[in-house]
C-alpha cells in the first residue's frame, strides 16, 4: 500500500508554524491543516518557481493502478532561503511525501515533509526555524532561573 | 545616498520576535509575546501557540479598536476572496511593504531610490527630489512615493494609493497615507521598517506597524511568473 491516510491529526502538529509559511496567498481556503496524508511514489517533475513550487508524483495503489499527485510548496523565494535548488528533487527519485490534503480536490496536498529513499528528510523553512527558536527559549529560561 | 541601507535584505533571523514579525507586527504583539515567553508557566507550550496568542492580542487590543465602523463591516476579509489568490493580482502598497522575503534598496539616479521586493517581484520608485504627484493622476496600486534622508534614516511618504486591502485582512480607501522610516541596526545586520498608516475611512487613529529584514548580500530575487489561480477553494476558513 503506497497511500496512507491519517484521519484527523492534532492541528498543532501540522499547522504551518507562525510566520514563515505561505506568503502569496492564505493556506486555509485550499488546504486542510487538520488532516494529513502520506503517499509514496516516483517524482516526474519538480517546478522550482514562484509563487509556489510544485511537485508531480506518480503513485501506485495496491492494485497497481497509478495516480498522479501534485504537491504544492512555498515559493522558490522561501525555499531558496533554506538551501533548496531546482535539483533538490529529481525526476525518477522515489520519495515519501506527507502533506495536508485540499478541502475539495483529490490527489493534491501541501508539503509538510518529504523522506527520500536514502533517508534524507526535507522540511519547510518553518520547521528548520523551530529548532533555533526552542534553543532561544531554553536560553531565556536558563537566564530567568539564574536571575532568581 | 548614504550606503548604509543600499543592498539586499531578506527574512529576519529565527528568533522569537523575528518569527512573530516575519510578515509584520506591532509593539503590542511583541510585548505580549515577550511576557508569555518570560512566564515559566508557558515553557512547555509550543511556540506557534504563544505566537498565535500574541497575534490575537494584537488583533483584539490594537488592530480592531483602530478600525472604523466602515472598515469593520467587511473585517476580517475572507482569504478565499483575496484577488492576489483568485486572480493573481499583485498586492497593493499596504500589503506589499510588509511582504516576506527580500527587499533590495538601490539608487537608480541622484533623484530616485528603488525598492525591489522578492514577493511579486514588485518595484517601487521613491522620488528623492520631492516631486508632487502629477495633478489628476488616478490612484495606483503602489501609489506615489517621495523620500528624504533624515540622517541615516530613509523617510518615504506615499499617497495616491488605490482602494485595496491592507495587511491583516482589513480594507482601506484611496485616502490612505503611508509614512515609512527605514533604519539599519547599529551592528549593521538588520534593516528595520516602522510604517505609519493613516486613512480617515478605515482607521480611527494611525496604525504603526513594524517589519525587519536581515542583511543578505548573496540572496537573489527570482522571476515571479508562475502564478496560477486556484482550481477550487473553500470560503469561510480562517487562516
Amino acid at each position: 500500500m503506497t497511500v496512507a491516510r491519517t484521519a484527523v491529526v492534532l492541528g498543532l502538529v501540522l499547522l504551518p508554524c507562525v510566520g514563515p509559511a505561505w506568503a502569496h496567498h492564505a493556506f486555509s481556503p485550499v488546504y486542510d491543516s487538520k488532516r494529513s496524508e502520506t503517499v509514496s511514489g516516483v517524482v516526474t517533475e519538480f517546478r522550482f518557481v514562484n509563487p509556489h513550487a510544485m511537485l508531480v508524483l506518480e503513485v501506485k495503489d495496491d492494485h497497481g493502478k497509478t495516480a498522479t499527485w501534485t504537491v504544492e510548496f512555498a515559493g522558490r523565494l522561501n525555499l531558496s532561503e533554506i538551501g533548496w535548488t531546482k535539483e533538490s528533487l529529481k525526476p525518477g527519485e522515489r520519495i515519501t511525501v506527507t502533506g495536508n490534503p485540499t478541502h475539495v480536490v483529490s490527489h493534491q496536498m501541501a508539503f509538510v515533509k518529504i523522506v527520500k529513499a536514502d533517508g534524507t528528510v526535507l522540511e519547510p523553512a518553518a520547521a528548520q526555524r523551530a529548532d533555533v527558536l526552542e534553543e532561544e527559549r531554553r536560553e531565556r529560561a536558563r537566564r530567568r532561573t539564574e536571575s532568581k | 545616498m548614504p550606503s548604509k541601507l543600499e543592498g539586499m535584505w531578506s527574512d529576519p533571523p529565527a528568533t522569537a520576535v523575528g518569527t512573530l514579525c516575519f510578515f509584520a507586527c506591532t509593539d503590542a504583539a511583541i510585548e505580549r509575546l515577550n511576557a508569555l515567553l518570560d512566564d515559566p508557566k508557558n515553557d512547555a507550550r509550543p511556540f506557534p501557540q504563544l505566537a498565535a496568542e500574541a497575534q490575537k492580542h494584537q488583533t483584539d487590543n490594537y488592530l480592531r479598536p483602530r478600525l472604523t465602523e466602515a472598515a469593520l463591516k467587511t473585517y476580517p476579509l475572507d482569504p478565499a476572496d483575496d484577488p492576489g489568490f483568485l486572480r493573481c493580482e499583485p498586492w497593493g502598497l499596504a500589503r506589499q511593504i510588509f511582504a516576506p522575503h527580500q527587499i533590495q534598496i538601490r539608487r537608480l539616479a541622484n533623484d530616485r531610490v528603488e525598492l525591489h521586493y522578492g514577493e511579486w517581484d514588485a518595484h517601487r520608485t521613491v522620488y528623492m527630489d520631492g516631486r508632487a504627484r502629477p495633478a489628476g493622476q488616478a490612484p495606483t496600486r503602489l501609489g506615489h512615493s517621495v523620500g528624504r534622508w533624515d540622517g541615516d534614516t530613509l523617510v518615504v511618504e506615499t499617497t495616491g494609493i488605490a482602494e485595496n486591502q491592507m495587511i491583516w485582512r482589513a480594507r482601506h480607501s484611496d485616502q490612505l497615507r503611508v509614512a515609512e522610516r527605514f533604519t539599519r541596526s547599529d551592528d549593521g545586520t538588520m534593516l528595520h521598517l516602522t510604517a505609519t498608516l493613516t486613512d480617515p475611512w478605515s482607521l480611527r487613529e494611525p496604525l504603526v506597524i513594524k517589519r525587519n529584514w536581515r542583511w543578505a548580500p548573496t540572496s537573489t530575487i527570482e522571476a515571479y511568473d508562475q502564478c496560477k489561480p486556484p482550481i477550487a477553494v473553500k470560503r469561510g476558513v480562517a487562516p
